[in-house]
């Protein structure tokens, strides 16, 4: 049992407070992922479980006990850190070994142990070397290695990978998943790479200037982004955002006009926003369409082809920006006009304090935009 | 393909490599010409005087008249009179400044490097008021020696002095000790001074290179468990080993040709002279320049050797695996 439980926690650096009062309930063999933009206090939160940081206020449980007063060491968890942090005049044995041989292990039990790590990691043939005659990826390995034979309860990685390059950041990527999946242990990993964030959590953390915005399975935050702020930040290339007026509230829908004088019904609960009001329509780039007869018009301004999808900037006038991502070679050319069409059953609003309008009572996460339906 | 391209290089190869020959020597002219100055000026005063010391240790020179001398060979090392070893070789004296000299090195450097690493480590520590004491723990060692020689001398002093007061007050001793009058405790008062003046010294070399350590390991042994003893002796000690080294090696220079301390604390017996003392006592005292010069070319040589040795017992050490 090692569940990671954070009740109100608070972390303070002098009278500069970073982290204000978080609540997160980790599940024992839960791959929990943070993210969130710089400085926003991920590292500091990773650190304060890891107990490198002393908590200012709140308590913190693994597996049911609290441990705010204990040293890192007897908290049960290992940690890999960004820079790898190696021991540099030892070789790669006894920089795993070396954590080991105060916990009362014979020699024959860390060898076994570090031999059966660097078989997992493949660096057997590495034991011998330095770390500074190992290449950015074998030294991360060589830091998960340290993490694996402390045999933890939790693993904690802040930003593991962000000195790899990208084919290597995808093969160690799956390699911690697999990791996870052997040792089914709780895993609590920093990032901002979006893509690790959404290939690996089980839940993600989207944290904002030391709160927590949401916590949700990647899905839903991508389905279901509870405010302005996880919509933005989930996903690439951005969610759209087109200010609107509310034109009218029905059971279940909200009416909105759009700049350019038409006006879209969304399929979300009014849930007390009024006719007049102030809100934001969200859409993402892959949602919009390029119709015959679409709900705005405007100017491409420029084209990104990606090879299997391309990406159009299409000015919607008064500044407006949107995104489009459509699949294949684009078929428009930077200077033409277009009519965009919105799917409205992929449209979100949120209120002009940020927070989403809850989809239709009933409505399950819509599967495929179905452009024939929402244009009826 | 390859060697398509090779040949289509080669000549731009070719080019590049004369450009870069020339641009080489040019350079290595301004380097010349940029490290002349101070060649000249080394070999002037450095050079020229050893050159001349070393020669002198061959010659009968006497300081009342220094252009009439003879060459004699290594006679003022070591000569035989009807069967009678002479030179300074054979001089009791001499052997017993040098063992002076040694005994006063090993033990002043070896208390610096302990005390000097505690108090680095100290320093080292975050606390309120770190960069005053910085400053404050660096006056003894900003006080020329001949001053604070004095001082201690006064301090020490049999009668006057305070220490003797302190401890007679205390009850350490029942009478005043004639500290560096007398041959058992005057080379120990040197050793006090000079760990006095110079373990500040030590200790900001010590710091600088405490300061060079990546800090994400201290958190590694932290998560690891890692006790503070066992951090200092695994981690930290051999991760400043080389700046400990080139620290200890200054000192030791410093102390191999210790003076101005000894000759101005102890009442300059032979008891407590070291090897400077020696020498300058047969220059200047009994004129001998010869045998004077020949004293100091052993100084050097000793003080050579010496480096030599620490230096390949460090490189021995730091080539090998820790394991
Ligand atoms: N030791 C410290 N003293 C004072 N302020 C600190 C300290 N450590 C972090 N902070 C502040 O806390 C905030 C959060 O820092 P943290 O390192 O947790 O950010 P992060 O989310 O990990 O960012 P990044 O993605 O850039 O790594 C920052 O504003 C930072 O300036
Ligand atoms: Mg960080």
């Amino acid at each position: 049992m090692a569940d990671v439980v954070l009740k109100n926690v608070q972390k303070s650096f002098g009278r500069a407070k970073v982290i204000h009062g978080v609540d997160l309930d980790i599940r024992d063999g839960e791959f929990v992922v943070f993210v969130g933009p710089s400085g926003c206090g991920k590292s500091t939160l990773l650190r304060l479980i890891a107990g490198l940081e002393d908590i200012t206020a709140g308590d913190l449980f693994i597996g049911g006990e609290r441990v705010n007063d204990l040293v890192p060491a007897k908290r049960g968890i290992a940690m890999v850190f960004q820079s790898y942090a190696l021991y540099p005049h030892m070789n790669v044995y006894d920089n795993m070994a070396f954590g080991l041989e105060l916990a009362k292990s014979s020699k024959q039990e860390i060898d076994r142990k570090v031999r059966e790590a660097a078989r997992l990691l493949q660096i057997e043939q590495l034991l011998d070397r330095k770390p500074r005659q190992l290449s950015g990826g074998q030294r991360q390995r060589v830091a998960i290695g340290r993490a694996i034979v402390r045999d933890p309860k939790v693993f904690l990685f802040d930003e593991p990978l962000s000195n790899l390059d990208a084919a290597l950041r995808v093969q160690t990527r799956i390699e911690i998943a697999k990791l996870h999946n052997d040792t089914r242990a709780t895993m609590i990993y920093v990032t901002h790479d979006q893509v690790e964030a959404m290939t690996l959590a089980d839940r993600i953390v989207v944290l904002n200037a030391g709160r927590i915005e949401q916590v949700g399975t990647p899905l839903e935050l991508y389905h279901r982004p509870a405010n302005l702020f996880v919509a933005g930040f989930i996903g690439s290339p951005q969610m759209n955002f087109l200010e609107c007026q509310v034109a009218g509230v029905g059971p279940g829908e909200v009416l909105v006009s759009l700049p350019g004088g038409g006006s879209l019904s969304v399929p979300v609960e009014p849930d007390g926003v009024q006719a007049g009001d102030a809100v934001t329509l969200g859409i993402r780039p892959d949602h919009v369409r390029i119709g015959p007869e679409g709900a705005l018009t405007g100017r491409v301004e420029l084209v990104e082809e990606l090879g299997e999808n391309h990406l159009l900037y299409v000015d919607a006038g008064q500044g407006r920006r949107l995104t489009v991502r459509e699949p294949g070679d684009a078929r428009h050319e930077a200077g033409s006009s277009v009519s965009l069409d919105l799917a409205r059953d992929f449209c979100h609003l949120f209120r002009h304090t940020g927070e989403a309008l809850r989809p239709q009572a009933d409505a399950t996460t819509p599967t495929s935009p179905n452009l024939t339906s929402s244009a009826a | 393909m390859t060697s398509a391209v090779a040949q289509a290089d080669a000549p731009v190869l070719q080019q590049a490599r004369g450009r870069r020959s020339s641009l080489t020597r040019s350079r290595l002219r301004s380097a010349w010409l940029f490290i002349a100055p101070s060649l000249i000026i080394l070999a002037l005063i450095a050079g020229w005087p050893l050159a001349r010391t070393i020669w002198f240790s061959f010659t009968d020179a006497d300081l009342n008249n220094l252009s009439d001398y003879e060459f004699i060979g290594f006679e003022n090392y070591l000569a035989s009179y009807d069967g009678e070893w002479l030179g300074l070789l054979t001089d009791p004296d001499w052997w017993q400044s040098v063992w002076n000299t040694v005994w006063f090195t090993l033990v002043s450097v070896s208390i610096e490097t302990v005390l000097g690493i505690v108090v680095a480590l100290i320093l080292n520590a975050a606390f309120p008021g770190r960069g005053l004491m910085r400053a404050i723990i660096l006056i003894p060692w900003a006080i020329p020696t001949i001053v604070s020689a004095k001082m201690w001398n006064w301090m020490l002093h049999d009668q006057f002095g305070v220490i003797n007061d302190m401890l007679l007050r205390v009850g350490l001793i029942a009478a005043p000790v004639t500290w560096t009058a007398n041959a058992d405790t005057a080379l120990w008062a040197a050793v006090a001074v000079d760990v006095w003046k110079h373990t500040s010294f030590m200790a900001l070399l010590i710091l600088a290179a405490l300061q060079m350590l990546p800090q994400d390991i201290y958190e590694a042994a932290k998560v690891d468990g890692v006790s503070p003893t066992r951090v200092f002796f695994r981690i930290t000690l051999p991760l400043i080993k080389p700046a400990l080294l080139v620290a200890v090696i200054f000192r030791s220079l410093d102390a191999l040709r210790v003076f101005d301390l000894i000759y101005v604390l102890t009442s300059n017996s032979r008891d407590t002279a070291s090897m400077s003392i020696y020498a300058r006592q047969q220059l200047v005292d009994f004129q001998e320049v010869g045998l004077g010069s020949a004293a100091s070319t052993l100084i050097f040589l000793i003080i050579a050797l010496i480096v030599v040795i620490t230096l390949a017992a460090g490189r021995v050490r730091l080539g090998e695996d820790p394991r």
